[in-house]
């Protein structure tokens, strides 16, 4: 966040209580009235800014061009699906063929290359099956699509240029942070790749950048600029957001420094109404709340729209949501289920049918418990008659009047009847084979009446209503026992070898549990073709229903992502660079890429964290002590503009410890973005100590500050960023093989670049 | 106690009914989760598990268990006072010998339980609370079912919380002293609170959340100190010191001194052998080292014994890993068994028979290891590992006439207790190191943990790295079996108590770590973290089905609902008086008052949190009574929070409020006592024959709950998922069940009863 001193004059009395930043409030009390520009260390030589402007964009122009160049370099090699190009490309391709696919994120970064596969021309014939096939041969224009990617990463370099360049930093320091982002290997890497990190972290700094125009504009309150900006921010938000959920760390990030600026804000000293306050937080609100949620509403609007044919995603949609799109096998296989009917049932999470044999449960298991020695009920996988179960009506809750074959509706009570054996299916206070906890399910000659009350069922659609039909393929339901409430249900444990290693069929107590559901497969003997239903989507349903569907499912599966990956890390190994990612190898060139940032960046990226909080602490200890050891300024803009970024870093970062999928050192990107930044506002602190100032607009157009500062640079931090980034610039060279995947290398170069036993490159012998 | 003998009198049902140990079968799993076959164990009572421990140190038997000693060694303690020597094995179903006073050994741990609610009187006097509101604390507290439940088993949870609570008294009793530092009142509270911390980390580590109160309040006062100028920096180094003194070194010595008691007392040979040392196993009475051979010899069958801070011995068993080689799977377990035996055998090379001369294995010896009971080699390759991946797996592959140099390793003596010579490798006292001959990487046991398919055993790996100095390499011959040599000589070993301390805690620490859920077995009697503060799904401690036991523990509504809602009020209070004091309104007379309110509040507020959060970041298996101290926390929130609304009011208002208050609290408790206890009775009852009669007791409350089976779930139906309306939606439930229990309980059914006993008595 920007500079934070005020021009005194505006705020009459309380002209120098006016807080001088978001820490700083209490001790500048303390000091009482200590002004700053009587500070003689603080008085600089004033120069016109202008002369700086052009050498600035100068710089400007160098970093961007040498930035496409590092990203665009080769961009066609290789000419092969490397690492997650197999799913990004592949939705892209989805969204040419516009059919349904499922994935965990939002749909913004994939629409995004679907919209350039469409303008270069692109039919989406290709699925990016394989890492490592080859896109020539398969027609595919992938240049075309990294291109996006590319550009993307490409102006990350000018967007840290500028956002120093913004919070009051002279050119060199602008520039460090900018060389930084120029040099670092994973970026690069990432960025030149069909993945969707180069949008993300784009938008991430397009927020940062964005928000400190607005906060700088926070003396002309309520002006065009002023609300320019704070939707511009609002914007970025949400399409950080719409990239990847990640981008709600962003969220946190501008919502805790929004919450600073309003906790100030409501300082009486401020001298706001409640009611300014008021409009104060409702602008807020709306340009970062409401606007971004509109935005991101929209883009999933347009994902629904596109994708209206049945594909790869149906099976993860509810079966009403799946009747909204067009060829969906489930909307015309299915028909509805009449008593005595004959039917196959399916577990949903198992895919395995309700099946039963002759074959009874042992008097006595393993472990000592006790059977009732019935028919075994089990789950098996395949087709089979024993899989042939005939609804019956209940007797006691069948009204005489409905029709011998009418058809079945939610919550209506039935038997079934198992087929081949000519049993009732029956669930009784006995444990399951397996869980003591568990009831046990067999079956009972349909002869027998004595315990009819035991094989009454109750059939439970879900989303059932009154008059819901229970429907083949189509409804799912769990089937609850009359007599003790349990569900039938299963999961994929088998039992031994008596029960023919088959899956073990139980009640489950908790009877709402979602692992619950079954449906029915088909009914036996009907024809598939008898009812054919044209091959249109059946059903219309809003839009809200089905975002909320989807975003339900993107969350549960996001959180379900736990299968181990041979190169997922823990986030502590990340910071370090402990070990990178295998993305793409070549054994017959020897070529590989390898995900692994510029150690010598990424190391000056944590040396500045440390540096940073080191600093703030010695001088927190020290001013409790009564002794001010930094001077107020330098101290503001180190608290303001690099606690700012510090803030940016610890939200992109920390959060990840507590999130239980498995996680990749590119989660990493957005955090070491911000420690670029830190680590440049650090290079300041240590080399310039000194600030341009004021930064932010006066209240007024016309008054000018009474006092204005330029950094002080001298030659040393002339000469430290430079060699700093010319060191940088050799480090990436040197790991440049490995980050662009050409040329191969030989052992012994594999071996010197094998800095930490823990990067495991291939070809290492 | 317990119904075994009904149970074996009705083979017909399976797992007839246990009573009350459903709660206990929970602690049983916790501390017997670790061991493979804690299935068998699940069944007996948990009761007897914490008494089981007591009559270790009756017995002085070395025993082993994830939480620290103190405890446990106070449950020795009552047993000792009621006369128990120790000698009766609490097995389920015997009756106690009549030299046992049974109720005076629960009485006196009860009486901890007992004394929480004085405590809270105290502090919430402590507190600055209005007399009314000292009391509102003191009846939660009191007329709290849960910690009431609590108390009265031989479980660890009551000893917690009584530390807790005087944790946090003499915490308060010190602020209060903050005006007279160094005056006696000051010291003596500041050493009671270092001695409390110290105790209540020495019966659990969750102790340790309590500790962490006391630092954060600690660091804060030092922080405030240090910005006081006007202090001389020497008295403010002498708060330093005095702190330092009295909680860091003070807790520390008391946290070890339980654990010197503890080696003390523990002189024999016991249970928990296998999780120490060899030395410390050596220097017990009655271990059989005492017949190993002295010398290495090839031939001879061994026991490895990793000598890292909580080692455990290199295992193996038919079970393969899943990834990998998919070999036969190496570990390190804590329990002895036969699988931990080996065979040293010379290369295949070269030509050797058992029959041959006695050969002693040399430093720097090529040797192989066979695995005695599945015939199998120790062996390495270049496959990682499947934990650490940075390091090489080891298996089990090949057998004795089967294989490649991969199973060959070389035997280097590092140092020896006793000799100098270190050619040999002398059982016990040699430290040694396994080299792979074709990976130069060194056998290595680091406590990291294998899933749930390597039984939560400890990885075994080969380092590539070659550190002398890592003592995860380290390994010496515990057991060593060799008939063609003579036993060794009798010495006394001795190991360094700091050393037997350091180890003890890494392998709590180890075993502690492996008890995390499960995703393979279902486990009803766990609950999470966000299911306590509302009470909501935690207090249905068991199925309601035929065979299990039915238990129900169940806090009192009024007091845990309260508890978390006043937390909401006064974060939400804490919020408004914030932006309303950045608006410069004064709500506080003064300065003071402002600083009193947040001082509660962060007692309370961070008290809670502290012994509330860490549950739900840490993976473990977590239950209901992990609550418990954080409960505390909050009730002393509830009572600050009525006096805060209640100071302005007249003081006619204000009785009534309380009053009606009082009468709540009690109300419910009354109307919940019955499902809490299951069937309560005085003591009187058992006055006779207490082990029998109670027994009987037992067998009526068990029959009366399976024959009312219907109702209690009919009642505990309608009271899932509602709130306070269960008090008169599900009233006539209430009145059913209550019925119901009653016509089974009367003296005619307990007569019918005592004759089967006696009955059943006279077949045995």
């Amino acid at each position: 966040m920007s500079q934070e001193i005020k021009p005194r004059q505006r705020q009459g009395e309380f002209g120098d209580k006016v807080k001088l930043g978001e820490k700083a409030v209490l001790e500048e009390k303390r000091k009482g009235s200590k002004t700053l520009n009587e500070d003689d260390d603080t008085k600089k030589k004033v120069k016109p800014v202008s002369s700086d402007k052009q050498i600035s964009n100068a710089v400007l122009l160098f970093l961007t061009a040498a930035s496409l160049i590092t990203r665009f370099w080769d961009i066609g090699h290789p000419a092969e699906v490397v690492f997650d190009e197999v799913h990004f490309g592949k939705f892209a391709s989805y969204y040419l063929q516009r059919t349904y696919y499922f994935d965990v994120h939002p749909p913004l970064a994939k629409l995004m290359f679907a919209g350039v596969g469409w303008l270069i021309g692109y039919d989406g014939h290709y699925l990016f099956e394989n890492i490592g096939e080859d896109y020539i041969k398969n027609n595919v224009p992938y240049i075309g699509l990294r291109i996006l990617p590319a550009t993307f990463g490409a102006l990350l370099v000018p967007i840290a240029y500028l956002i120093m360049i913004e919070s009051g930093y002279p050119i060199i320091t602008a520039a460090f942070a900018a060389g930084l982002v120029l040099f670092d290997n994973a970026l690069i890497t990432q960025t030149r790749l069909i993945l969707l990190d180069a949008m993300l972290v784009f938008f991430v700094l397009c927020t940062l950048y964005s928000y400190i125009r607005f906060y700088k504009l926070r003396l002309r309150e309520f002006t065009l600029d002023w609300w320019f900006w704070l939707i511009a921010t609002g914007v970025s938000l949400s399409l950080t957001t719409s990239v990847k959920m990640v981008g709600l760390l962003t969220f946190a990030t501008i919502g805790v420094a929004v919450l600073v600026d309003l906790w100030e804000l409501l300082d009486i000293q401020r001298g706001l109404t409640i009611r300014q306050f008021r409009k104060h937080f409702f602008a807020r609100a709306i340009g970062l709340i409401f606007i971004p949620m509109a935005i991101y509403l929209f883009w999933f609007y347009v994902h629904f729209a596109i994708l209206n044919t049945s594909g790869p995603g149906d099976d993860f949609m509810s079966p009403e949501f799946q009747e909204t799109l067009h060829g969906n096998v489930m909307t015309y296989q299915s028909h509805d289920i009449r008593f005595n009917d004959t039917i196959t049932i399916k577990h949903k999470d198992t895919s395995v049918f309700l099946h039963s044999h002759l074959e009874r449960y042992p008097l006595r298991y393993d472990d000592g418990r006790i059977s009732s020695q019935g028919q075994q009920v089990t789950g098996y996988p395949h087709e089979d008659t024993n899989n042939y179960w005939r609804v019956k009506p209940a007797i006691p809750f069948f009204d005489p009047e409905r029709p011998e074959n009418d058809v079945i509706k939610h919550g209506d009570y039935i038997l079934l009847e198992h087929v081949n054996t000519q049993s009732h299916l029956l669930t009784h206070d006995v444990a399951s084979p397996l869980m003591p906890t568990n009831q046990e399910f067999t079956t009972i000659s349909v002869d027998d009446d004595s315990r009819y009350n035991e094989t009454i069922f109750q059939v439970l659609l879900s989303n059932g209503e009154e008059d819901t039909k229970w429907r083949t393929k189509a409804s799912h339901f769990r089937l609850v026992h009359f007599d003790t409430k349990v569900a039938l249900w299963t999961y994929d444990s088998v039992l031994p070898d008596w029960a023919y290693k088959q899956q073990e069929v139980n009640g489950n107590k908790n009877n709402l549990e979602k692992s619950n559901y079954w449906f029915a497969n088909e009914i036996v003997g009907k024809n598939v073709t008898e009812e054919m239903h044209p091959k249109k989507p059946t059903r219309e349903l809003p839009f809200l229903r089905k975002f909320v569907e989807l975003q339900r499912l993107m969350i549960s599966h996001n959180s379900g992502l736990t299968k181990p990956h041979p190169y997922s890390t823990g986030p502590i190994n990340w910071p370090f660079l402990v070990r990178g990612i295998s993305f793409w190898t070549k054994d017959s060139t020897r070529e590989q890429i390898y995900l692994l940032g510029n150690p010598f960046t990424w190391w000056i990226g944590i040396g500045a964290l440390s540096v940073f909080v080191g600093v703030t602490a010695a001088d927190a200890v020290s001013r409790r002590r009564g002794i001010h050891p930094i001077i107020d300024p330098v101290r503001n803009r180190l608290y303001n503009s690099a606690g700012f970024f510090f803030i940016a870093w610890f939200f992109h970062y920390i959060p990840f410890f507590l999130m239980g999928r498995s996680l990749f050192l590119h989660h990493y990107l957005p955090a070491v973005l911000c420690s670029y930044l830190l680590a440049a506002a650090v290079f300041n602190f240590m080399f310039v100590n000194s600030v341009n100032y004021p930064i932010s607009a006066s209240a007024t157009k016309k008054r000018i500050a009474r006092v204005v500062l330029t950094a002080d640079v001298g030659i040393t931090a002339i000469v430290c960023g430079i060699a700093l980034l010319c060191v940088s610039c050799v480090v990436y060279v040197y790991f440049a093989p490995i980050t662009y995947g050409t040329p191969g290398l030989d052992v012994d170069g594999v071996l010197n670049r094998k800095w930490l036993d823990t990067w495991d490159f291939h070809f290492a012998k | 106690m317990d119904t075994d003998t009904f149970r074996r009198r009705n083979p017909g049902t399976q797992s007839s009914p246990r009573k009350n140990e459903q709660l206990l079968s929970k602690r049983q799993n916790e501390n017997n989760e670790k061991d493979k076959n804690y299935k068998e164990v699940a069944y007996k009572p948990l009761n007897s598990e914490f008494n089981k421990f007591g009559s270790h140190y009756l017995k002085r038997e070395f025993y082993f268990d994830v939480h620290p000693p103190l405890g446990k060694m106070l449950v020795g303690l009552a047993g000792l006072l009621a006369g128990y020597d120790g000698s009766f094995e609490f097995k389920s179903g015997e009756a106690y010998p009549d030299n046992v006073n049974y109720a005076w050994m629960r009485i006196f741990l009860a009486s901890f339980g007992a004394g929480m609610v004085p405590l809270a009187y105290y502090t919430a006097i402590e507190l600055d609370y209005s007399q009314q509101s000292a009391i509102l604390v003191t009846l939660f507290v009191l007329l709290d079912t849960a910690y009431l439940c609590i108390s009265r088993f031989i479980l660890l949870d009551s000893m917690l919380l009584f530390f807790t609570c005087t944790t946090v008294f003499c915490l308060t009793k010190f602020h209060n002293e903050r005006k007279n530092s160094f005056s006696i009142d000051w010291w003596i509270w500041l050493t009671l609170t270092g001695v409390s911390i110290g105790c209540v980390s020495s019966v659990k580590w969750v102790g340790l959340f309590a500790t962490a109160l006391v630092g954060l309040y600690t660091i804060e006062d030092l922080w405030d100190k240090f910005g006081d100028l006007s202090m001389p920096k020497i008295v403010y180094c002498q708060h330093w010191l005095a702190r330092i003194g009295c909680l860091i070194i003070l807790p520390i010595s008391i946290y070890m001194l339980t654990f010197a008691i503890h080696f003390a007392i523990l002189i024999n040979s016991g249970p928990g052998d296998a999780q120490m040392s060899s030395l410390f196993q050596a220097s017990l009475i009655g271990n059989n080292f005492n017949e190993n051979p002295l010398e290495l010899a090839y031939g001879s069958k061994i026991t490895l014994k990793n000598m890292g801070y909580g080692g455990g011995l290199l295992h193996s068993h038919v079970q393969t890993y899943p990834s990998g080689s998919e070999q036969q799977q190496i570990t390190c377990y804590h329990h002895k068994d036969s699988n931990n035996d080996w065979i040293v055998k010379k290369p295949r090379e070269v030509a050797w028979s058992e029959d041959d001369e006695v050969e002693l294995v040399k430093n720097g010896d090529l040797i192989r290891l066979l695995h005695a009971s599945t015939g199998r080699n120790l062996h390495s390759h270049m496959i990682d590992a499947p934990v650490t991946k940075s390091q090489w797996e080891v298996s089990c592959y090949g057998n004795d006439t089967i294989g490649d140099d991969n199973d060959y390793w070389q035997v280097e003596v590092l140092d020896d207790m006793y000799e100098k010579d270190l050619q040999t490798v002398r059982s016990l006292t040699t430290r040694i190191r396994f080299r792979h001959k074709v990976l130069g990487c060194y056998l290595r046991a680091a406590n990291a943990i294998l899933p749930q398919w390597g039984f939560k055993q400890i990885e075994v790996t080969c380092d590539k790295s070659n550190n002398v100095k890592d003592s995860y390499t380290h390994w010496n011959i515990e057991h060593h079996w060799n008939d063609k040599l003579p036993p060794g000589p009798k010495a006394i070993y001795k190991s360094k108590f700091i050393h037997d301390f350091w180890h003890l805690n890494v392998a709590m620490y180890t075993s502690n770590n492996a008890l995390v859920p499960d995703p393979d077995k279902e486990d009803i009697l766990a609950s999470t973290p966000d299911q306590w503060p509302l009470l909501k799904v935690g207090l249905r401690m068991c199925s309601w089905a035929d065979d299990v036991i039915k238990f129900y523990l169940l806090g009192n509504p009024v007091v845990w609902w309260s508890g978390s809602l006043s937390l909401v009020i006064y974060l939400v209070l804490l919020t408004w008086y914030l932006i309303r004091r950045q608006r410069k309104y004064q709500d506080f007379p003064s300065d003071a008052q402002w600083n009193h309110f947040l001082y509660v509040g962060k007692i309370c507020g961070i008290g809670w949190l502290l012994h509330y959060l860490p549950f739900c970041i840490m993976g473990r298996v977590t239950y209901l009574h992990h609550y418990f101290p954080a409960l505390y926390f909050s009730i002393l929130m509830v009572g600050f929070l009525f006096d805060h609304f209640t100071v302005y009011l007249a003081a006619k208002t204000r009785y009534i409020i309380y009053g009606a208050t009082y009468f709540l609290v009690t109300a419910v408790f009354w109307f919940f006592k019955d499902i809490a206890f299951g069937m309560d009775y005085p003591a009187s009852e058992m006055s006779n024959r207490k082990g029998e009669e109670e027994k009987i007791v037992q067998a009526l409350k068990t029959n009366a709950l399976k024959k009312c089976a219907p109702q209690i779930q009919e009642f505990v139906e309608c009271s899932s998922g509602r709130m306070i309306s269960v008090a008169w939606v599900c009233r006539s439930k209430l009145k059913l069940m209550n019925s119901c229990l009653k016509n089974f309980t009367t003296e005619e059914e307990r007569d019918k009863l005592r004759l089967k006993y006696i009955a059943s008595r006279k077949n045995q």
